[in-house]
């Protein structure tokens, strides 16, 4: 087994280094760990729909600051981001800023303002506040779109990790890598399970997933950092003094990527967290909106706590792989696949217990399984509750609402699957553009939708199609050619690659989607009085109840008079 | 964007008579801010990021935008100044031995956040306070007293 896998360790898509073979131990802690989330899903099961979708309102502050933690800590957290940082070094830091920091935005800017708008997904935001089906469609499939995307990435860290645990079963299914059966094995089971339960199942099962990955991460860090001699109690601090020894790739600043492009990035990244539709849906899932605001802060915590120890574990898995593998800079120096498996190589490499990598590499799995679950379900949610029976098939019964949603979660299985067989990019990167494209389309619509009433039908829909328009472009420009031929120069221009990067597309479509949808609104005609009285609904400081919304309030009590006052 | 005004002069009118006088008090000497709240209609008061209509928005817009710009700062100011002036933000860090600007980046960046969003809570929290508004008795029973009237008034299913 082990001269087979340093045979194949040189073919693509295999992580140099990594120890690639069946591995019992671990093998028992990720299939446990599957097991277990069934299990809690089962028991949480659910049949109908006001359930599946937000849980049926009643979750509270720490519970939901888990599940936003889980949720939001995907494989480009949990691996991808330490991968980013051994590599590009200071660049890398523009992820743990973006991801950490655009939560503050969402709370002062929106969290519980959502909550008081009250309805059930992303698609229903736009559709409802802008009136009109083409907005809530293009909502829906952008939604369904971020889910494909971000999925991709989640998938090749799957797999990825997989390999060290299951090893490589090339050929197994005929045409195939050990890679990609991976891919598909386990892009089976995420599948599987999110069919079996719905929103309820999945928000208890996040909180566990959040204890497992934060424990798992959390221990290998220490571990590592104890055993190797880099740290004692505060390995969040103690690497600091090892920069030096890394050279100048990890720490100086710009070497490997310009000024413009961390910002851009950074941006990307701020503004998508505003608009990402399996982030947003969190908040209505909370009791009230002071829950909404608490469970933000909350889950900042629980986020911090691992994205403060990322760089720390890139550090000193640089570190080991240059000990260890080979230099880490230069040609060839360390692949992106070795980097995407950083977290469990380092802990391969410091010559810790197998059993106790496996429980590295299990979290990195229940991040990427937690994760994907979220998005499957903002994004099936989009297809059968906006697109299919609000426009498509208005008399749908619920049986049929949740056969749609299911289907659609297998669609998205698929589509995924495939993509990830040849990934374009590290996991990082490609969880990246689905946050330019959350930035460039919805957040825009979020935040204009919220803080000016005068926001209108057509503004939006110019300045929707904008955004996505600009994605595209960025995307066809510098990711197609990777999947088309392999090759990484851009097909349409170079200088469009350096100022629209696709990773950070949303710096330069969000002022201008802004600035259409403003025009655009300005010179058309005012939405309707009912919708500016629900958009003052959601910023009234009037507490609501917990199954309100505030189109309820509107309409229920205050046509004539005032609603609210005593 | 403060053209946006124009465009809404037709009803910006209402909803600026209840604040006019309101507003220069703080809150002190034409009556308190619960009251103040309690005299708002704030289904008639306009929505406008730049333009708050009524005394808690503006209350609240005052902490929504001081947070922001020690956000900004706090995100975009290392890297920028790193850009500026490298020399002294690659500089070792005695003791931690970190560079300046990995430090403030990396570690800097997301504390700041968590603790801006936990400043921001609870200055929201005491905004409440200071308007009178009750959340709890929302969280205990499920619905608060005005949203009872306004839901079985409603409520036909």
């Amino acid at each position: 087994m082990i001269g087979a896998a340093t045979v194949l360790q040189t073919e693509e898509l295999l992580p140099e280094g990594l120890d690639i073979s069946f591995k019992i131990a671990p093998s028992v802690l990720v299939l446990g760990m599957l097991l277990l989330f069934l299990a809690i899903g089962y028991v949480f099961r659910v049949a109908d729909t006001e359930n599946m979708w937000v849980a049926g309102r009643s979750i509270g502050n720490v519970e939901n600051g888990m599940a936003i933690g889980a949720n939001w800590m995907s494989a480009a957290s949990y691996l991808g981001m330490a991968s980013l940082i051994a590599l590009s070094g200071f660049y890398g830091l523009a992820f743990v800023v973006g991801w950490t920091t655009g939560y503050f935005i969402l709370l002062i800017f929106m969290a519980a303002q959502l909550r008081r708008f009250g309805k059930y997904t992303a698609p229903d935001f736009v559709g409802d506040r802008f009136n009109s089906d083409s907005a809530r469609a293009i909502a829906a499939v952008t939604t369904f779109l971020i889910g494909f995307v971000y999925a991709i990435g989640q998938a090749r860290g799957m797999g990825l990790v997989g390999l060290y645990i299951f090893g490589d079963f090339g050929g197994v299914i005929p045409g195939l890598s050990g890679y990609q059966v991976m891919v598909v094995a386990m892009m089976t089971i995420t599948v599987g399970y999110l069919t079996l339960s719905g929103m309820l199942g999945a928000t208890k099962n996040m909180a566990v997933q959040y204890v497992i990955l934060i424990v798992a991460f959390l221990a290998g860090l220490y571990l590592v950092g104890f055993t190797q001699g880099y740290s004692t109690v505060l390995p969040h601090l103690e690497y600091g003094t090892l920069i030096t020894e890394l050279g100048n790739e990890f720490s100086e600043p710009f070497t490997n990527e310009s000024y413009y492009l961390w910002i851009a990035t950074c941006f990307s990244l701020i503004v998508g967290t505003c608009g990402l539709p399996h982030v947003l849906v969190r908040f209505y899932t909370v009791e009230s909106e002071r829950t909404a605001r608490w469970s933000t802060v909350w889950g900042l915590f629980f986020i911090c706590l691992l994205y403060w120890s990322a760089p720390a574990f890139a550090a000193f898995g640089t570190d080991l792989f240059a000990e260890n593998v080979g230099p880490v800079y230069g040609d060839p120096g360390m692949s992106s696949e070795a980097g995407d498996v950083i977290v469990v190589l380092a802990a391969q490499l410091a010559e810790l217990p197998q059993w106790f990598v496996g429980l590295v590499a299990a979290g990195g799995i229940a991040a990427a399984i937690a994760t994907t679950a979220g998005l499957f379900i903002a994004g099936s949610s989009a297809i059968s509750h906006d697109l299919y029976t609000n426009i498509i098939n208005p008399d749908a019964t619920q049986r049929q609402q949740v056969l749609v949603g299911r289907l659609s979660i297998v669609a998205l299985g698929v589509l995924t699957t495939l993509a990830a067989l040849d990934p374009a990019a590290p996991i990082a990167a490609l969880v990246s553009y689905a946050f330019s494209l959350a930035g460039a389309v919805l957040f825009p619509m979020f935040f204009l939708g919220m803080w000016w009433e005068n926001t209108n039908r057509q503004g939006a829909l110019a300045g929707m199609l904008t955004g996505l328009g600009i994605w595209s472009l960025a995307m066809i420009n510098e990711v197609l050619p990777a999947y088309l031929s392999g090759s990484e120069a851009p097909l349409l221009s170079e200088w469009l690659a350096t100022w629209v990067p696709a990773i950070g597309a949303a710096l330069v479509a969000v002022p201008l989607v802004f600035a259409i949808t403003i025009v655009v609104s300005m010179v058309t005609d005012e939405p309707p009085m009912e919708t500016k009285r629900i958009v003052r609904q959601c910023h009234s400081p009037e507490p609501m109840g917990q199954q309100q919304t505030a189109e309820d309030v509107v309409t229920d009590g205050g046509t004539d008079e005032t609603p609210a006052d005593d | 964007m403060a053209d946006n005004n124009s465009h809404d002069t037709d009803d910006g009118s209402n909803s600026s008579t209840n604040d006019a006088e309101v507003k220069a008090d703080g809150g002190v000497a034409s009556g308190s801010p619960a009251r103040a709240h309690q005299n708002t209609d704030y289904l008639s008061s306009e929505v406008n990021l730049l333009n708050p209509s009524t005394q808690f928005m503006r209350d609240h817009l005052r902490l929504v935008w001081s947070g922001f710009a020690v956000w900004f700062v706090v995100v975009f100011g290392p890297v920028t100044l790193t850009r500026f002036a490298p020399d002294l933000m690659t500089t070792q860090i005695p003791m931690l031995g970190f560079p300046l600007h990995y430090f403030l980046v990396a570690i800097g960046g997301p504390t700041g956040a968590l603790l801006l969003s936990f400043w921001y809570a609870r200055k929201r929290d005491a905004l409440d306070a200071k308007y009178g508004i009750d959340h709890a008795a929302v969280e205990e029973t499920g619905r608060g007293d005005k949203g009872a009237a306004a839901t079985d008034g409603g409520v036909d299913e």
